[in-house]
């Protein structure tokens, strides 16, 4: 979408923040996140091109269904506009972001435990990344292969979830969003070297567990 | 400086996913203990695992909904007097105080209903039409104080009479 859209669609002046960052000094997000704080439409524009997408995959792993991470990722926007006369940039801007995303996928998660089917492979079901059945696969992997492949898919997929809270949040952070360990020591409200013994515990029986797909 | 498995150990998961550099004090330890140096080899072929694992694109609708809802919360008007009601804590606790408060009322017998009873009297008794027996009944009842006050009057007057003309 082209960011204009949503800026005309709030009512605000398109252009006031891509103007202000072509100057000399880019914002850091905690002082875009002020510009929103002040009314600034478009500054909220550019937090959601920025990171819809990073939260979107945070959510997808944390549901484990694109649908869901959507509506979540939406959510924690709503949340961030909801909170912008209260934000104080006391704490970078991405600590806060995630942990509303984490507040908000961990609630999820809880309520529907029970709902949650466990990771399978089928063959006639389609694959919810691709969107391909077994029978329309990629044409350079035989059905053995695909076969295959998918069911590594589903073992990573089980056994990352099967991880405890904590562990399974700092892994997805740290491997799949490319966060470092005091981003998510911050996150999580731990100590780094905490959250380092935490990622250690969590690799080694990722390690364990998949290690007849390795 | 040298380094110990237990930093090595910290570094790992960072060592093994390449957000961190292997620097010769950590190349230097590496290449003299077979156990981290194995342990690193291991967490790297499970990251390299993990990589399988793809998360798909927002879609072209994400944008569209989103706007929909931020639409929605603008117009939203303000909680209002009332919109305390909405947190849970506020409403749990008021609650409570009704359920107090009902318990209070019902303490010792049957005290709701006595005062029912009473305002149910007093509301059949003003409700009556006059001229019925209900009615004469219940202005005779209201008027029994002013009757009384005017034969105390009467008594009064006549011992008046009794002193002046004795």
């Amino acid at each position: 979408m082209d960011g204009s859209v949503l800026m005309a669609s709030l009512g605000s002046p398109p252009g006031t923040l891509q103007t202000a960052l072509a100057g000399a000094e880019p914002y850091s997000d905690a002082e875009v996140m002020l510009r929103v704080k002040a009314g600034d439409e478009g500054a909220f524009d550019y937090l959601v091109q920025k990171y819809r997408r990073p939260l979107v995959s945070f959510m997808y792993r944390m549901a484990r269904n694109s649908a869901v991470a959507e509506d979540l990722a939406q959510e924690v926007f709503l949340r961030v506009y909801r909170s912008r006369q209260t934000y104080e940039a006391s704490a970078k801007f991405t600590t806060w972001l995630y942990r509303i995303a984490t507040n908000l996928a961990v609630n999820h998660a809880r309520d529907t435990r029970k709902e949650r089917p466990e990771v399978t492979v089928s063959l006639d079901e389609p694959d919810e990344e691709t969107g391909t059945t077994m029978d329309v696969r990629d044409a350079s992997m035989t059905v053995e292969e695909s076969m295959v492949r998918r069911e590594r898919l589903a073992a990573i997929r089980s056994k990352v979830e099967a991880l405890p809270e904590r562990q399974r949040l700092a892994v997805i952070m740290h491997k799949y969003q490319q966060m470092d360990y005091r981003q998510i020591s911050e996150v999580l409200k731990l100590s780094e070297s905490a959250t380092k013994s935490l990622l250690f515990r969590a690799y080694e029986s990722l390690r364990e567990q998949l290690k007849e797909f390795v | 400086m040298v380094m110990k498995c237990e930093e090595i150990r910290d570094m790992m998961p960072d060592l093994a996913s390449g957000m961190a550099k292997v620097t010769p004090e950590i190349r230097g330890h590496l290449a003299g203990c077979s156990a981290c140096s194995g342990k690193l080899e291991e967490f790297r072929q499970t990251m390299a695992l993990l990589d399988e694992w793809q998360a798909p694109e927002p879609s072209p609708y994400f944008d569209v909904r989103l706007r929909a809802r931020l639409r929605e919360e603008i117009a939203k008007p303000a909680g209002g007097w009332m919109g305390w009601l909405r947190r849970p804590v506020l409403a749990t606790a008021l609650t409570v105080l009704m359920a107090i408060g009902v318990g209070m009322v019902f303490h010792d017998g049957d005290g709701i209903y006595r005062h029912d009873n009473v305002v149910a009297d007093n509301d059949v008794s003003s409700q009556a039409e006059p001229g019925t027996a209900v009615g004469d009944l219940s202005a005779l009842d209201k008027n029994h104080d002013l009757y009384s006050d005017f034969e105390l009057l009467d008594d009064l007057q006549v011992q008046q009479n009794v002193s002046a003309n004795p």
